[in-house]
């Protein structure tokens, strides 16, 4: 945009009806909240929790893919529109390593049964790995030619790319849900049971599994993109391609590799959302792929530590959403949707702020 | 003689850095007046903060005494001020033809409505556009050029018919961008004669941007010069050239040498 | 020389994969019957041993090990002195490099198929009785060397047909395109076409009226192929003036569509609501409805950057789908099952409800809308559009009011799409949530890009290849979407511009043809 910040001298009245509706929205919201907790509780404070729980762990898939993102974004000023499509992938490389495990005999029963955590181990390394690689040729194939092309056309492309990758998917695997077999040791549903409010809440094994890997996985990443010569790496593409090129920096491989972390991420994501959540069929990438992009920009594309914050906070709100808000639970995806539109409409900035600069005159 | 634009204190920032650092400036109705300083020195964002690209954190801006500080820039325009671009900036893929009239644009007045019924006004207002930016063609000396794709155009046309798309809109007043970069000797000559031509012959003032000394000291009227965003200097050629400060600017502080006219070559 | 057959590998492991890829998604067993339909031997006898199918599979796979000789050897410079040498080469080393992923795949597959495996748990198109009929009634390992050996040779015969088909390096390559391209436009009916635009008026005048002629003799199935096709030519133009003039990407046009559908549906159907009205009062107040959503959508969005503004109009694309399916305004709007018994427009009191009647309708509208877009593309709005997208900062230094132009596109645009639908909504008789997914967006986008952004022949030829071909092709149906995609990528990588560019597109983005020098460049001169 031409006309810079800063200056308050003009107020155009578009800002007018911003802070308007902003205003409006959170009076609406902390109205809402108030009646739910406080007014005329509806839900007790054990189903507060497990909306919580439900919401931390979808919360912490989310961030992973949302990191994938937002490396994408930042070093190519891409949206990579078949990342959601990469965590399917990993998702199938997964399912089909538990299948395996399950089909081989160990002393009586089946080697994942005799070693659930070696096996629950080789799914995340095959599907991580199998993801990490479409991510690689994903890259080479349908981004690297465009690369000086007008934005709308690698966009295009990707888009072209989602759509052949969730096919592809239907056409191999047949389009009906696949249950993720779990060693009996990690059985979706179970966990530890706490007692609050008098009743029962469940926290489950995996959910705990999801949690504690995600926040392995960013921390390492973190550490990769701060303190690592990659990480060095790519951030200086990020900033500036031509000069990083001069700087003597291999750009193209930095951009591959970026794809291939970004896919091995959403790999991993793809897993955990096999072993929480059960189901993974050729779409199943879809719509996390969209809500996770939505946790990119919440948290301001660009930035990794934005897009971890963006996917924890849109887990949640996704969960607690339609009990706060009082609609229905057919919704919640709506919720995503209408917070993708309002944060790229209000704040496109994101609540950590861009870390990208602006076109200049 | 009326003063045709005025800033007071114009200032604008960007983050830690003071672009344009208050500065005053009256430029005289039909006078050419340039603006010199070292690369870097802000001239082009102070353009950018009057033609409304950029809005100004403080001062003052006064187009013939009205106040336009913080117009947008198709209202800088409605005004009746143009400006040409530093890195020429047509409409690439468009004709020459188009991009007149496109610069056009604000002095027409067909909307979608009657476009698409095709009503004998917008026939005619067609044809008058047309017929105007044929003369507009000429006038900068690229008659039978018009369609042809600007991108094919060679530099020095491509650059004059950046100067016929400011004058479709009509202005009084033409801001012009470094006009004469990347040119010979003879191209540089030429254009220098254009632009007292476009004032003498319609009567438009002009500010200049200009780092070719030799174009600054032959035809303007008085020079400003910019350094670190600031005003150091303002007067006739004559005494900018011998201005020590405006030395120590280009030069370095300590350098003697001086900046001799070569006015007497574009008579 | 080592080099020159590295390419010669490559291509030779991407057309293995490929194969077997076309292994695993069954298309090997479609095109066995495909082949068995254009050669009509369903019922011949056995050949050498192999049934009829199993004779096509071979004969597809051969075609296929041929074309990975050609490429594989096409990139060969020419050795003078020995031009059908290294060709031949070339291509074995592809045939070998095709044949050894799919003979291992072969291999494998049949000896767990041989085990009793049941592979189609997992993989839906490896039923016993196609992995028997692609292992050609063979053993497992007999099967595989059968086929490594005869891809290998496929891909020497390929590296021959390269070198007769004169391909060699790209220079010769280059030089017989020019020549073909040449000898075709020297045709003198193209040459009088070119010379007299009389002459191509009445060539238009002359397909036009084959057009109109068409629903006539056209059966009920082509008649309705044909209105769909012209309903997305509608979308397509209507999208065109969005994407293709005005540079904006919106990936929620389904919205617009939707919002006229729903107003023929819900004017005119007797439930939900009982109003009934006539279909031609629906239409003008459906076109009027859909523009000012496309103003309350747009005005808030047309500020942003362009990748955020398609994702946030596939945002407001899902978010009235699922409004629209919604259990909780389904007293409002019909629910996820929809209005049914929408009306048909009546000619004066006879109610139109037949395909034939609607072809008309639907070229009636196209005209108009093309009318529209070729008037609004040669006026004062068209340029400033198009200025706005060459170079936005400076067109509103030319006083372009870039926001209001940018509405004004937007809203244009969805007015033809809310008449699309409402002629949609019309002619199925029926209108619900389903039809208004997120593929009919894409699908429309793809049309513009595919045919050609700006250009109304090319809206048209995107409309027939996307939404035509695949009706003609049936037996394809189930490949469709997954071409689809694949098919995007390979025109952003292949024809970027589209099919049928408008001049202009074509300089912008034309990357083959050298890049013309811009003003940065010639300053260097």
């Amino acid at each position: 945009m031409p006309i810079a910040k800063g200056s308050a001298r003009r107020v155009k009245p578009y800002q007018i009806i911003q802070t308007i509706t902003g205003i409006a929205f959170t009076l609406y919201l902390l109205w809402r909240l108030y009646t739910v907790l406080i007014g005329s509780p509806s839900y007790g404070a054990d189903t507060w929790a497990r909306f919580i729980i439900a919401g931390s762990i979808l919360g912490s898939v989310y961030a992973l893919i949302a990191i994938g993102y937002t490396l994408v974004y930042g070093i190519l000023r891409m949206i990579n529109f078949a990342h959601g499509d990469i965590m399917m992938i990993g998702a199938f490389g997964g399912y089909f390593t538990l299948e395996a495990t399950k089909n081989i005999p160990v002393g009586g029963t089946t080697f994942s049964e005799s070693f659930p955590f070696l096996a629950i181990l080789a799914a995340f390394l095959v599907g991580v790995s199998i993801a990490a690689l479409s991510g690689y040729f994903l890259e080479k194939i349908a981004y690297r030619p465009l690369r000086g092309a007008p934005r709308l056309v690698p966009l295009i492309s990707a888009i072209g790319a989602s759509i052949f990758l969730e096919n592809a998917a239907q056409l191999l695997f047949g389009a009906q849900r696949r249950d993720y077999a779990n060693p009996t040791v990690l059985t979706r549903g179970e966990g530890w049971t706490l007692s609050i409010n008098g009743a029962n809440v469940i926290l489950p094994y995996t959910g705990v599994l999801t949690v504690v890997l995600s926040v392995l996985l960013m921390i390492a990443l973190y550490l990769l993109v701060m303190r690592t010569r990659l990480g060095r790496s790519m951030r200086a593409v990020a900033e500036n391609k031509q000069v990083a090129a001069l700087m003597g920096i291999d750009v193209d491989g930095v951009i591959s590799r970026t794809f291939i972390i970004s896919g091995a991420l959403a790999g991993a994501a793809g897993v955990m959302w096999g072993i929480h959540l059960g189901l993974v069929y050729h779409f199943v990438g879809f719509i996390p792929g969209i809500k996770a992009f939505t946790a990119a920009v919440l948290g301001g594309i660009g930035s990794v530590p934005g897009a971890m914050l963006g996917g924890l906070f849109l887990g949640l709100v996704e969960s607690l959403g339609p009990a706060v808000l009082g609609i229905s639970f057919q919704l919640k995806d709506v919720i995503a949707f209408g917070i993708l539109v309002l944060v790229l409409i209000f704040r496109p900035t994101g609540i950590v702020g861009e870390v990208l600069t602006e076109e200049k005159v | 003689m009326t003063v045709a634009l005025e800033t007071r204190g114009l200032t604008k920032t960007f983050g830690g850095l003071t672009a344009v650092n208050a500065v005053d400036l009256s430029i005289q109705e039909h006078s050419i007046f340039s603006v010199i300083g070292p690369n870097g020195s802000g001239k082009t964002t102070f353009y950018n903060c009057i033609t409304g690209f950029y809005e100004p954190d403080s001062g003052e801006i006064l187009f013939f005494e009205k106040p336009m500080t913080g117009l947008p820039p198709d209202q800088v325009t409605a005004r009746g001020i143009s400006r040409t671009y530093q890195n020429i900036r047509l409409f690439a893929n468009m004709s020459a033809i188009e991009n007149i009239l496109v610069g056009e644009h604000s002095r027409m007045r067909a909307n979608w409505f009657e476009a698409i019924l095709l009503t004998p006004r917008v026939v005619r207002e067609e044809k008058a556009a047309v017929e105007k930016a044929r003369q507009l063609l000429s006038f900068v000396g690229l008659a039978g050029l018009g369609d042809q794709q600007a991108r094919n155009l060679p530099y020095g046309a491509q650059r004059r018919l950046e100067i016929a798309r400011a004058l479709a809109s009509q202005p009084t007043m033409l801001l012009l961008d470094e006009p004469t970069a990347g040119m010979n000797p003879n191209e540089t000559h030429e254009m220098t004669l254009f632009i007292r031509r476009l004032r003498d012959e319609l009567g438009i003032t002009i500010m200049l941007i200009e780092h070719d000394m030799r174009v600054v000291m032959g035809i303007s009227e008085r020079i400003a010069v910019l350094d670190y965003g600031a005003k150091i200097a303002e007067g006739t050629p004559a005494e900018i050239q011998g201005n020590p400060h405006v030395i120590e600017a280009y030069l370095g502080s300590g350098a003697a040498s001086g900046i001799k006219p070569v006015a007497r070559q574009l008579e | 020389m080592k080099t020159l057959f590295r390419n010669s590998l490559k291509t030779g492991i991407v057309f293995g994969i490929i194969t077997v890829f076309l292994f695993l998604i069954g298309f090997t067993g479609t095109a066995a019957n495909l082949l068995a339909d254009l050669l009509h031997n369903e019922s011949a006898g056995l050949f050498l041993g192999l049934t009829p199918l199993m004779l096509n599979t071979a004969i597809f796979l051969g075609l296929i090990g041929l074309w990975a000789g050609v490429s594989g050897a096409s990139r060969e410079q020419d050795i003078p002195g020995d031009p059908f040498g290294a060709a031949a080469l070339g291509g074995a080393i592809a045939g070998v490099a095709h044949g050894l992923p799919v003979g291992a795949a072969v291999w494998l597959i049949g000896g767990l198929n041989e085990q009793g495996v049941a592979m189609s748990t997992y993989l839906a198109e490896l039923l016993p009785a196609a992995v028997h009929q692609f292992l050609l009634g063979l053993a497992p390992m007999t099967a595989g060397i059968f086929y490594l050996l005869f891809l290998t040779t496929a891909g020497a015969a390929g590296g021959l047909l390269n070198r007769v088909l004169g391909r060699g390096s790209r220079k010769t390559r280059a030089a017989i395109r020019n020549r073909l391209r040449e000898s075709v436009e020297s045709l003198p009916v193209l040459q009088s076409l070119r010379k007299s635009t009389a002459g191509r008026y009445a060539v238009y005048g002359v397909l036009l009226a084959g057009l109109l002629l068409l629903p006539l003799v056209a059966g009920q199935y082509w008649n309705y192929t044909i209105g769909t096709v012209g309903i997305y030519v509608l979308l397509g133009l209507g999208l065109n003036i969005v994407v293709g003039l005005a540079g904006l990407l919106d990936l929620g046009y389904v919205a617009f569509f939707a919002i006229g559908a729903y107003a023929m549906a819900l004017l005119t159907a007797p439930t939900p609501h009982h109003l009934m009205w006539n279909f031609w009062l629906v239409i003008p107040i459906g076109i009027v409805l859909a523009a000012v959503t496309g103003i309350l959508l747009g005005a808030p969005v047309l500020r942003m950057r362009g990748d955020y503004l398609a994702i946030v109009t596939l945002g407001f694309g899902e978010i009235i789908r699922i409004l629209s399916k919604s259990d909780d305004l389904s007293d409002f709007t019909g629910g996820p099952r929809g209005v049914p018994a929408v009306a048909p427009p009546d000619f004066f009191g006879l109610p139109i409800n037949n395909a034939i009647g609607f072809v008309y309708l639907i070229f009636l509208a196209v005209l108009l809308v093309i009318f529209v877009t070729n008037r609004l593309q040669n006026s004062r709005v068209g340029r400033a559009w198009e200025a706005m997208r060459e170079d936005e900062t400076v067109s509103r230094a030319m006083g372009i009011n870039t926001l209001l132009q940018k509405l004004l596109a937007f809203a244009i645009g969805a007015a033809f799409a809310g008449l699309g639908g409402a002629l949609f909504a019309s002619r199925n008789q029926f209108t619900g949530p389903e039809d208004f997914n997120l593929m009919v967006s894409i699908n429309v986008v793809a049309v513009v890009i595919v045919g050609g952004m700006g250009s109304i022949p090319g809206v048209i030829a995107g409309a027939l290849v996307l939404k035509g071909l695949p009706e003609m092709l049936r037996q394809l149906e189930d490949y469709r979407v997954m071409v689809f995609g694949a098919l995007l990528v390979v025109m952003m990588l292949w024809r970027p511009a589209g099919l049928i560019p408008s001049s202009r597109r074509k300089m912008e983005i034309g990357r083959d043809a050298g890049l013309v020098e811009t003003a940065e460049e010639g300053r260097g001169k």
